[in-house]
C-alpha cells in the first residue's frame, strides 16, 4: 500500500509539469486551431534562460521564472506573427510543418546559446518530508504548487477577464467573432503570450526536478499531445485531468510492469484514445 | 599590374627568410580522432578529444616522432560521430578516404565504435579504442584494433566479490541494461555474489534520456535490499543516487559511472553523495596513480580549464602508444608494421593509467585488449577517493575473451 | 500531352544515364558512398511522397518503417540464413503487413491528429528496438550485416562487396529507378487521381463516394515498402544496424526532403533526398547552424514555396521559355 501511495505521489509531480505543458498546446490548438508543436522546445529555452538568469544574475528561483516569462511571452508572440500567421488560412497540415521546422531552429538555437551537457537549475528546495514510510521531496510539491497556481491563474484570465472574453469569442467561432469587433490579431498574439508563459514556467520546472538537453523538449511535446487527447482536444479541464492521470500512470507502469518501457505506455495511449476515444476523457466532438 | 612586381618580390623575400626556421626534415602526420563531441556521449568523448589534443602538443614540443630518417609532427583533426553508428561510419570515411588518416584514436562509445570496428580489418589504417566498454570490440580479435580500457565485465567480477566482501547478501540493481557491456558487468558481478551466497533481487532499467528514476527506485525499496549497484552513464546515474535519498532508500550504493565530481555536483549535493562507491578501473583520481597522472591533471586543467574525466587518460595514452609504436616500427606509413609494433610494445612510460603487464611484458594481448587496474573509489566529503584496488585476473580474462571468439 | 510525355521519357532516361556514369566521373570512394546513400534516401522520399505529397497526410513514421525493414532483413538473413536478394524483395512486403496493421486504425482519424499518432508509432518502433535487445542487439547493435552474394551473369562475376562498391551503386540506382517508376504509374493512374482528389478535398471525395480509407491505405502501405526496400538495402550496405538511423529526426529529415522538392510531384523526391545528403557536407557546420538552416528552410519553403523547388523551378522554365518567341508550340496557352 504504501508503495503505490509512493508511486502515485511521485507520478503527480511530473503530472503537474505535464499539465502545465498541456495547458500552453490547448490554448494555443483550441482557439487558433494551430498543433503547436514547437512549444516543448520553446519550454526548454525558457527553462535554459531561467537558468541563466539565476546562475549569471544571482536572482532567485522563482525571480528568475518571472523575469523569463515576459521574454518567453514575447518570442512567442513574433513567432505567431512571423511563422503561424502567414499559413493563417492555407491547409492547418502546413502550420504543424511550421511547427516541424520551429522546433529544429529553436532546438538549434538552444545547442548553440547553451550548450549540449545536461543543465540543472539549482533551487533552495532541497529538503525531504517522511510521512510515515512515505517520502515527499520538498522540491516535488514546490513543482505542484507552482504548476496548479498557474493554471488557475490562466483560468481566471480567461473566465474572469474582458481579453478572456475575447479570446473564448474566437474559439467558438472565428467570424462571429470579427463580426462583434474583436480583433483576431490581437487575440492571436494574446493566446500565443499565455502559452509560451506557461512553456517556459514548464520549462524551468523541468529544469529544477530533472534537466534541460537536447532533444528533451521534444519528447515533452509528444507527451504534450498525448495529454491533449487523453483529456479531449480544447478542453482546458481535460488537461489538467490528463496530465495527471498521465504522470500518474506513467509511474505506476514504471513501477509495476516494466521500467524499460516507460515511455511506450504514454504512446500507447494516446494511440489508443485517438482510435477508440478520439474525443478524450472531457473533450466536445 | 605593375602594383604585382613589388609584392611578388617581397614575398620571395619574405619566404627567403623564413625558410631556415621551418625544419626541411618534418613531415606531418595527420591523426585522426574520432569521438562523440556533442550529444550524449560527449561527457565521456569530448575530455576523450581534448586528451589527444594535449598529448600531440606535448609530443611536437618535444621534437616530435622519429620514424627512421623522417621525423614527424602530429596534426589532429577531430570528428564528431555524435555516438551515432552511422554518424560514425561516415566519420570514419571522411578521415580515411577524404583527409588520408592512418591512425584512429578516441571512441568513447561502444555503439558507433562497433559500428566502425566492423569494417576497420578492410582498411589501412589503425584503431585505438578508449572509453568504449563493449567486450566484442576486442572479442572479435581484429588484428589493427586495439583498446586502451578493459571490457566492463573484468571489472564487473572484481566488483562483484568487493560488495560480497562488504556482506550485501540482497542486491538490487538499477542501470542502463538495454547496453550490452553494462550487462556483461552486472553478469559478472552477479557470478561472483552468487559464489558468496548472495543474489540480485531485482534489475531495473533506465534510459540515457531518462531522468526520474523514482517509479523504480520506490519499487527497489519496497523490496528491502541491503545494497543497491547503479550501472550507468553519468548523467542519470546522478539523478539515481538524489532520488534515492529523497526516496529515503538508505542502503549502500555501489556504482559503475566513471563520473567527476564536477559532473555529480551539477546533479546532485555533495552531501546527497556521501559515501557511493565508484567501483572501476584505477581511471584517473590523482592519490591512486602516479606522479604522470599528477601532472596529467594539472597540465589538463590548465589548458581546458576544467578537470579532467575520469576515463580520458584512456585517450591520452593512445597517442603515447602510437608515437612508440611507429618509433619501433621506423615508419609511419605501413599501418600494418605500426599494428604488428602495438602489438608487441612494452607499456609506455608516458602512459598515465595504471597498465597490467601481459605475456612477453607487452601491453595489449592476444586480442588487442589492455588491462588496468581495478579501484574501490568512494566518495567522501565532495572527492572521490580511492580506498583499495580491487584484485582482478587479467590473464584469466584474456584467456576467457580469447575463447569466446567467433 | 503526348509531346509533354516523350519528353519526360527522354529527360528520366538522361538523368538515368548522367546518375549511371556518375561514379566514373567522381572516383572519390567517399563520394560513391555518399550518392550510394543518396539513393536510398530517393526509395525513401518517393514513399513518403505518396502519403504526403498525392493523399496529402504527413506520416511523421516512415524512419520506424524503414527500420523495420532494416531488421526484419538483416535477422532473417543471420539468424535464417535466407538469402540477401531473397530479403530485399521480403523485407518490404513484410513491412508493408506491418504497415496494414498499424495503419487501419489510425487511417480512421485525419490531419494533424494523423500526424500526432505516427510520431508515437516511430517513437514506439524505436524504443522497442532500442530495449529489445535480446532480438535486436539494443543499442550497441548488429555487426557484420552481410552483403548481397555475388551474382555471375553470363560468365562475369559482379561483386557487391567493400567500401563504395559500383555494383551496389549500381543496386541502389535501380532501386531509385523502380521507386520512381511505381509512382509513376501509380501518380498517372485512376488510383493517384483519386488521391489528388483526397488531397484536394477529402470530405468533397467523400462525398462523391469514394471509399477515401481504401485509397489512404494503400498509399500508407505502399509507402511503408517502399521504406521497407530502403531499410534492407541500408542494412545491407551499412554492415552494421542499430535502431539509431531510424528515429522522429530520421521522418523530419524525409518530411524536409519531400517539402523542398516538391511534394506531389515525382522529381521531387528526387531533389529532395539528394539536397539532404550532400546538404550536410557541403554546409560543413556546427550541429546547431545545420538544425537552424534546416528548420528554416521548411518554414520559409512551406510559407513561400509550398509546392517545393520542382514546381518553382517548372515555373521558372515555362517563363523563360514563354519569353522566347520562337519556340512557339511551347506557349502556356491553357493549363497543361
Amino acid at each position: 500500500m504504501n508503495e503505490l501511495l509512493q508511486q502515485i505521489l511521485n507520478g503527480l509531480a511530473i503530472g503537474s509539469v505535464y499539465t502545465l505543458v498541456a495547458l500552453g498546446l490547448t490554448v494555443v490548438f483550441g482557439i487558433l486551431g494551430i498543433a503547436h508543436f514547437a512549444h516543448g522546445s520553446l519550454a526548454m529555452f525558457g527553462g535554459y534562460l531561467t537558468f541563466v538568469f539565476s546562475t549569471s544574475m544571482g536572482l532567485s528561483f522563482f525571480a528568475s521564472i518571472a523575469l523569463a516569462m515576459p521574454v518567453g511571452a514575447v518570442m512567442g508572440m513574433l513567432i505567431e506573427r512571423l511563422a503561424y500567421r502567414p499559413v493563417r488560412d492555407a491547409p492547418h497540415i502546413n502550420a504543424f510543418i511550421i511547427a516541424l521546422g520551429l522546433t529544429m531552429m529553436l532546438e538549434g538555437g538552444n545547442l548553440l546559446l547553451f550548450g549540449a551537457d545536461q543543465v540543472i537549475i539549482q533551487t533552495p528546495y532541497q529538503q525531504v518530508f517522511d510521512f510515515g514510510g512515505i517520502f515527499v521531496a520538498q522540491l516535488r510539491l514546490v513543482v505542484i504548487v507552482t504548476a496548479v497556481s498557474l493554471v488557475a491563474a490562466v483560468t481566471w484570465l480567461l473566465l474572469k477577464t474582458k481579453t478572456g472574453k475575447s479570446v473564448r469569442a474566437v474559439a467558438q467561432n472565428r467570424h462571429a467573432a470579427v463580426l462583434m469587433g474583436v480583433n483576431v490579431n490581437f487575440v492571436s498574439s494574446v493566446v500565443f503570450a499565455i502559452s509560451s508563459a506557461l512553456g517556459v514556467a514548464a520549462g524551468a520546472l523541468i529544469g529544477a526536478l530533472l534537466a534541460l538537453a537536447p532533444g528533451v523538449g521534444e519528447s515533452f511535446a509528444v507527451k504534450g499531445f498525448a495529454v491533449l487527447i487523453l483529456g479531449g482536444l480544447g478542453s482546458l479541464p481535460g488537461a489538467i485531468l490528463g496530465g495527471l492521470v498521465l504522470g500518474v500512470s506513467e509511474s505506476l507502469a514504471a513501477g509495476f510492469l516494466s521500467s524499460a518501457y516507460k515511455d511506450v505506455i504514454s504512446f500507447l495511449i494516446m494511440i489508443l484514445v485517438l482510435l477508440v476515444m478520439p474525443q478524450g476523457l472531457m473533450g466536445k466532438k | 599590374m605593375k602594383l604585382k612586381t613589388p609584392l611578388t618580390w617581397a614575398a620571395l623575400a619574405l619566404s627567403a627568410a623564413l625558410m631556415p626556421v621551418a625544419h626541411a626534415a618534418d613531415e606531418v602526420l595527420v591523426i585522426g580522432v574520432n569521438d562523440a563531441l556533442t550529444g550524449g556521449g560527449a561527457v565521456y568523448g569530448l575530455p576523450q578529444a581534448n586528451a589527444v589534443q594535449m598529448a600531440a602538443d606535448e609530443i611536437n614540443a618535444a621534437g616530435g616522432i622519429k620514424a627512421g630518417a623522417i621525423n614527424y609532427k602530429l596534426k589532429v583533426i577531430t570528428s564528431d560521430d555524435k555516438a551515432n553508428p552511422t554518424e560514425a561510419t561516415n566519420s570514419v570515411r571522411k578521415l580515411i578516404d577524404r583527409d588520408n588518416v592512418k591512425y584512429l584514436l578516441g571512441f568513447c562509445c561502444s555503439g558507433s565504435t562497433s559500428a566502425v570496428a566492423s569494417f576497420i580489418a578492410k582498411e589501412d589504417a589503425v584503431m585505438l579504442v578508449g572509453n568504449a566498454a563493449e567486450r566484442a570490440i576486442t572479442a572479435q580479435g581484429i588484428p589493427n584494433v586495439f583498446r586502451t580500457r578493459p571490457p566492463a565485465d573484468f571489472t564487473g567480477a572484481a566488483a562483484g566479490t568487493f560488495v560480497a566482501q562488504k556482506g550485501a547478501r540482497n542486491v538490487a540493481v538499477i542501470g542502463a541494461l538495454e547496453v550490452g557491456f553494462y550487462t556483461q558487468y552486472v553478469d559478472a558481478f552477479e557470478k561472483e555474489l552468487n559464489k558468496a551466497g548472495g543474489k540480485i533481487i531485482a534489475k531495473e532499467a533506465f534510459g540515457l534520456r531518462d531522468r526520474d528514476m523514482t517509479p523504480q527506485l520506490t519499487k527497489i525499496r519496497g523490496l528491502k535490499p541491503d545494497a543497491i549497484l547503479v550501472v550507468g552513464y553519468v548523467e542519470p546515474a546522478a539523478f539515481v543516487y538524489r532520488q534515492a535519498v529523497e526516496l529515503g532508500l538508505n542502503v549502500p550504493r555501489y556504482g559503475f559511472t566513471s563520473g567527476s565530481e564536477e559532473q555529480f555536483l551539477k546533479v546532485v549535493t555533495s552531501a546527497q553523495m556521501e559515501g557511493v562507491w565508484d567501483l572501476r578501473p584505477t581511471e584517473l583520481t590523482v592519490e591512486a596513480l602516479g606522479p604522470q597522472a599528477k601532472a596529467y591533471d594539472a597540465n589538463y586543467r590548465k589548458k581546458f580549464n576544467q578537470s579532467p574525466t575520469p576515463s580520458s587518460p584512456y585517450a591520452y595514452d593512445q597517442v603515447y602508444v602510437l608515437k612508440n609504436a611507429i618509433e619501433r616500427a621506423g615508419s609511419a606509413n605501413d599501418a600494418k608494421k605500426v599494428a604488428d609494433a602495438v602489438r608487441t610494445l612494452p607499456i609506455p612510460k608516458e602512459a598515465v593509467m595504471k597498465y597490467i603487464a601481459n605475456d612477453g611484458n607487452a601491453m595489449f594481448d592476444q586480442n588487442g585488449q589492455a588491462y588496468t587496474s581495478n579501484g574501490a573509489f568512494q566518495w567522501q566529503k565532495g572527492k572521490w577517493v580511492f580506498v583499495s584496488e580491487l584484485p582482478s585476473d587479467n590473464k584469466a580474462y584474456s584467456q576467457f575473451l580469447r575463447s569466446i571468439r567467433k | 500531352m503526348k509531346q509533354l510525355m516523350s519528353h519526360r521519357w527522354m529527360l528520366s532516361v538522361a538523368v538515368v544515364a548522367v546518375a549511371l556514369a556518375l561514379p566514373h566521373l567522381f572516383k572519390s570512394p567517399y563520394y560513391i558512398h555518399l550518392m550510394t546513400l543518396a539513393l536510398i534516401w530517393v526509395v525513401l522520399a518517393q514513399g513518403q511522397n505518396l502519403t504526403q505529397g498525392f493523399v496529402g497526410y504527413v506520416s511523421i513514421a516512415q524512419a520506424g518503417f524503414m527500420g523495420i525493414g532494416a531488421y526484419i532483413s538483416t535477422l532473417l538473413t543471420m539468424k535464417l540464413g535466407v538469402s540477401v536478394w531473397a530479403m530485399l524483395v521480403i523485407a518490404p512486403l513484410l513491412t508493408g503487413v506491418m504497415a496494414i496493421v498499424a495503419g487501419y486504425p489510425s487511417l480512421r482519424v485525419k490531419g494533424h491528429y494523423f500526424s500526432i499518432v505516427t510520431l508515437a508509432y516511430n517513437m514506439v518502433i524505436f524504443i522497442v528496438l532500442m530495449t529489445f535487445s535480446a532480438l535486436t542487439g539494443g543499442e550497441a547493435g548488429i555487426p557484420d550485416v552481410p552483403r548481397p552474394s555475388e551474382l555471375t551473369i553470363g560468365g562475369h562475376v559482379f561483386s557487391f562487396e567493400g567500401r563504395s562498391n559500383l555494383n551496389f551503386y549500381a543496386l541502389a540506382l535501380s532501386a531509385a529507378v523502380l521507386a520512381t517508376t511505381c509512382c509513376a504509374f501509380v501518380l498517372h493512374s485512376r488510383v493517384g487521381r483519386v488521391m489528388l482528389a483526397i488531397r484536394q478535398n477529402e470530405d468533397l471525395a467523400e462525398a462523391m463516394g469514394v471509399v477515401t480509407s481504401r485509397y489512404k491505405l494503400f498509399a500508407f502501405v505502399m509507402s511503408s515498402i517502399l521504406a521497407g526496400l530502403a531499410g534492407s538495402l541500408y542494412a545491407h550496405y551499412i554492415g552494421f544496424l542499430n535502431p539509431e538511423p531510424f528515429g522522429v529526426d530520421q521522418s523530419l529529415n524525409i518530411i524536409l526532403a519531400v517539402i523542398l522538392g516538391g511534394s506531389g510531384t515525382l522529381s521531387g523526391p528526387i531533389v529532395g533526398a539528394v539536397s539532404v545528403t550532400f546538404l550536410p557536407e557541403l554546409l560543413r557546420f556546427a550541429d546547431s547552424f545545420r538544425l537552424i538552416t534546416y528548420g528554416l528552410i521548411l518554414v520559409v519553403a512551406t510559407i513561400f514555396l509550398p509546392k517545393g523547388l520542382v514546381p518553382l523551378m517548372a515555373t521558372l522554365w515555362r517563363r523563360l521559355r514563354a519569353s522566347q518567341p520562337m519556340v512557339a508550340e511551347h506557349k502556356p496557352t491553357s493549363k497543361a
